[in-house]
């Protein structure tokens, strides 16, 4: 059957647009000129993508620097510095032809030896996240200046889709001539980039701002549009919306968008609030529950909460009515994998009745036991859902004691020490499920690590199905695997999905395609022009 | 051939020995003295920091991969590369043997030279200051003088109540409502950081757009401290104004401007310079507010940076440049006293 399915691949051979996808400017006039002034909430560390994941640091580096592929909105692969691509039959390698036009701003010709070098030298030994998906690559190598060829182990269906998103692949392409014979970690190029995008590297004001000047040579004819991308470090909150509101920011991304004051900003008609860009990441915030807590071991207890919870008066308080309840451990936006079939509806009977089962009585003074709830500081919406949530637990006698930590501290207490009872996290579930949700769950993932199994979360069940789903090719077949494992998150809730943070983007409306891709916060702002 | 660095006279004696008569000057070898006398103290302060820093629970390097759900690998050769992985004395060992060659390090998050890093922050901090301290100092004076001489009148009623505003608003918040004002709803001053990005601007134009872009960071940052030195100078005037000599200045027909200034003023100066001496190593503190809500990009930033993100070295880099500004101020407070009052003295 696999090999049927195989063979179906091999007919389909994927053939990527000459240039760039010109969809989303049909009715427009784009014209050159203008600067797009976006603001960052911190400063980042790096202008490269190899070191950091931060969001800063991608923001920045999506400009300067191309993959091989992107994807459009639907996740339809697209070309970037590779023009066409085509898998192979038996599904394991992958091919790649890329641009002949395309130049490093120091003029030198883009190759498929740079591919073979930043993937082979810089993805697989320095990135951080090189461990989630190099490990099922046999070699990456340039089979001649302009063909790129990626062999597997075995087959790995989410490929195309780690490869078009940075956040989780990391894999721009860098330049061969610059960091070879360095150590990728501390070459001063990390401090003004030479790359092939579209922007390129004029100046970093330490502590103010990151400036990026259009490239003239892009390979993509007639792109980018903006004469000056500009990156300014605005680290508060209410400092950031008033330079927005004012006029001196032009772009604020959906982490750091307000959601008390999305109401008001989509009324004025200076901004444009849009609500995509978001879906590659499609977070969803969870409450951990650590599974050596004496009460949260026990399955009923966990149930029992997720049923004492009103998640919709929660997303409600928390995000001022702009998000969602997440019902499944998958968000709704990752939607060939999604399922809500499996949610609780709030039963405080039942919840008072699998208390009761579980052997915690409820005492004379109506309290059963205590736990504590972590929050880390710097998202307001986790301070609001710790104290609704304390109060909706008082009714099912669960007295809960609130923390807050910085954030470095809240990774330590809950991912290195694992002491913990309850926490509130943020966790991406796309683009692909196996890179964001399998890392999170999966029994070899027990490790102190941040952000990987801190809940000590261990069913060999579901360990068998995220081990095997993502070998098969068959989209429906791997749909059913997830829908499964879904289920049994569900019953047996590691964690408890509480809301989806909605994507909210603010833009100037003097701008226009500033978003235009599922990853569109970190995209590069090629596309994006100033309405004249 | 005299050096104009050195000053007058300085150069190559015939005898071949350096001449440098700024050695000489006693001032100059009261604060030398004070700043030898130091040492010990700046390494006292950098040991209880470097152990309270790494006391702090968190790991730099996640903060260094991007706080994510990093390759194990990754996270070790960063630990081995920045010599985490070394027991706390070791590291402690090496941090002081490379500062006595005045190396501050490298910082793990910028992977930068600390002491390039807070070179690059400390001019914006200082500006700000700079204006913030002169603000506070002379309007704080100023209107101290002014409110005691006619106590309880509207100018001391208005100032007093200013004053007690100043003293007891949080910088931040403070600075977010001016912000609301004057950026905001008036649209007179920019909101966020030290220049214009979308229009910069060269020589002079740069240097107005700069004084902007300073108003309202400068006037929220002096607002704690000019209320203290306003409460200072009106006590110490009212004081010194009820003393004898004042009667007899005026019983001998000196004018009641070079009364108060003259003689009253001075005399009343010698706990209003201790004052804003003593804070100027808490203004470095209250730097970090106004920097955040203000987007400006100074050293208070690059601490707060350095704070969330565990960045020892650049926090133990920025720790000893403080100290050593503390340390140089209060020298220098001193001998304001000298200048002030010709009876103070030091052996």
């Amino acid at each position: 059957m696999l090999k049927k399915l195989l063979g179906n691949l091999g007919i389909l051979i994927l053939v990527g647009l000459m240039g760039f996808d010109t969809s989303t400017l049909q009715g427009a006039n784009p014209q050159s000129g203008g600067t797009l002034i976006i603001g960052l909430e911190g400063e980042p560390a790096t202008a490269t993508a190899h070191l950091a994941t931060d969001t800063a640091a991608l923001m920045v580096a999506s400009n300067l620097f191309n993959g091989l592929i992107g994807c459009d909105m639907n996740f339809n692969p697209t070309s970037d510095l590779a023009e066409s691509w085509s898998i192979s039959s038996d599904g394991l390698t992958y091919t790649f032809n890329m641009v002949k036009n395309a130049k490093w701003h120091d003029g030198k010709p883009v190759t498929a030896e740079d591919a073979e070098y930043s993937f082979n030298e810089i993805i697989a030994k320095v990135h951080p996240r090189g461990d989630t998906w190099w490990p099922t690559v046999e070699s990456a190598k340039a089979v001649d200046k302009y063909t790129f060829v990626i062999k597997l182990k075995s087959p790995y269906s989410p490929l195309l889709t780690i490869l078009s998103n940075i956040l989780v692949s990391g894999s721009l392409v860098m330049p061969k001539h610059v960091y070879q014979g360095t150590d990728p970690r501390t070459n001063p190029a990390n401090l003004s980039p030479i790359g092939s995008g579209p922007f390129k590297f004029k100046q970093w004001a330490k502590g103010s701002h990151i400036e990026l000047i259009r490239n003239e040579n892009y390979f993509k004819k007639g792109l980018p549009y903006l004469d000056r991308v500009i990156f300014q470090v605005t680290p508060d909150a209410a400092g950031r919306l008033m330079a927005f509101e004012k006029g001196e920011l032009d772009f604020l991304h959906w982490y750091i968008v307000p959601h008390e004051q999305v109401a008001r900003l989509r009324k004025d008609p200076r901004f444009k609030i849009v609500e995509k860009g978001g879906e590659s990441s499609a977070t969803n915030e969870l409450l951990l529950f650590n599974h050596r807590s004496p009460y949260l071991k026990d399955q009923r207890v966990r149930q029992a909460i997720a049923y004492a919870l009103d998640r919709n008066d929660i997303q409600n308080k928390c995000l001022f009515a702009e998000g969602k309840v997440a019902k499944s451990h998958i968000n709704s936006g990752v939607s060939g994998f999604y399922t809500d079939k499996f949610d609780y509806k709030r039963d405080i009977k039942k919840a008072n009745q699998l208390l009761d089962a579980a052997g915690y009585p409820m005492g004379p003074d109506g309290k059963r036991f205590v736990l504590r709830d972590f929050w880390s500081t710097g998202r307001p919406y986790e301070s609001r859902a710790s104290e609704i949530i304390r109060d909706q637990l008082k009714a099912v006698g669960i007295e809960v004691k609130i923390e807050s930590f910085d954030r470095l501290t809240f990774v330590d207490r809950v991912f290195k020490k694992w002491d913990f009872d309850m926490a509130h996290q943020l966790f991406t579930t796309g683009p692909d499920p196996m890179i964001s949700v399998t890392p999170r769950y999966h029994t070899n993932q027990i490790k102190k690590v941040a952000f990987t199994n801190g809940m000590g979360y261990s069913n060999p069940e579901v360990d068998r199905l995220f081990d095997t789903e993502y070998k098969v090719t068959d989209m429906e077949k791997r749909r059913q695997m997830w829908i499964k494992i879904q289920e049994i998150l569900m019953r047996d809730l590691p964690a408890l999905p509480l809301f989806e943070i909605p994507i909210v983007n603010a833009v100037s409306a003097k701008f226009n395609d500033v978003i235009t891709r599922p990853y569109g916060y970190i995209q590069s702002r090629e596309e994006a022009y100033l309405v004249k | 051939m005299p050096s104009p660095l050195w000053g007058e006279g300085a150069g190559e004696r015939h005898d071949g020995c350096l001449y440098m008569p700024w050695i000489q000057n006693r001032y100059f070898r009261y604060i030398l003295s004070r700043f030898l006398q130091a040492i010990p103290l700046i390494f006292v302060i950098l040991v209880i920091n470097f152990f309270l820093i790494h006391a702090s629970p968190g790991d730099p390097v996640d903060i260094l991969v991007g706080l994510t759900d990093a390759d194990p690998k990754v996270l070790q050769e960063l630990r081995r590369e920045f010599g985490l992985d070394q027991s706390l004395l070791v590291q402690l060992g090496i941090y002081m043997k490379k500062l006595i060659q005045f190396d501050l390090g490298y910082s793990m998050r910028y992977r930068q030279a600390v002491f390039d890093l807070i070179l690059s922050r400390l001019p914006a901090t200082l500006l700000l200051m700079g204006v913030a301290l002169a603000l506070a100092s002379f309007l704080g004076i100023f209107l101290g003088v002014l409110a005691a001489q006619r106590p309880y009148g509207w100018i001391d009623n208005t100032s007093t109540f200013m004053a007690l505003a100043g003293y007891s608003m949080p910088l931040f918040w403070l600075g977010q409502i001016l912000l609301l004002i004057f950026a905001l709803k008036l649209d007179l001053l920019p909101a966020q950081g030290m220049v214009s990005l979308r229009a910069p601007s060269e020589g002079w134009g740069r240097v107005f757009d700069i004084m902007k872009h300073l108003i309202l960071p400068a006037v929220t940052y002096s607002s704690y401290f000019l209320a203290l030195v306003f409460r200072m100078t009106r006590v110490k005037m009212q004081e010194v104004l009820a003393q004898d000599f004042i009667l007899t200045a005026h019983a001998k027909g000196v004018s009641g401007r070079q009364v108060v200034y003259k003689h009253a003023l001075r005399n009343a100066m010698i706990p209003i310079v201790t004052i804003i001496g003593y804070n100027f190593g808490f203004m470095i503190a209250g730097s970090v507010l106004t920097e955040t809500v203000f987007a400006w990009p100074g050293l208070g930033r690059l601490m707060f940076d350095a704070i969330m993100a565990r960045d020892y070295p650049v926090l133990l880099g920025i720790f000893f440049i403080i100290s050593i500004i503390v340390i140089l101020v209060n020298a220098m407070t001193d001998i304001v006293y000298v200048i002030i009052d010709p009876r103070v003295v030091y052996d």
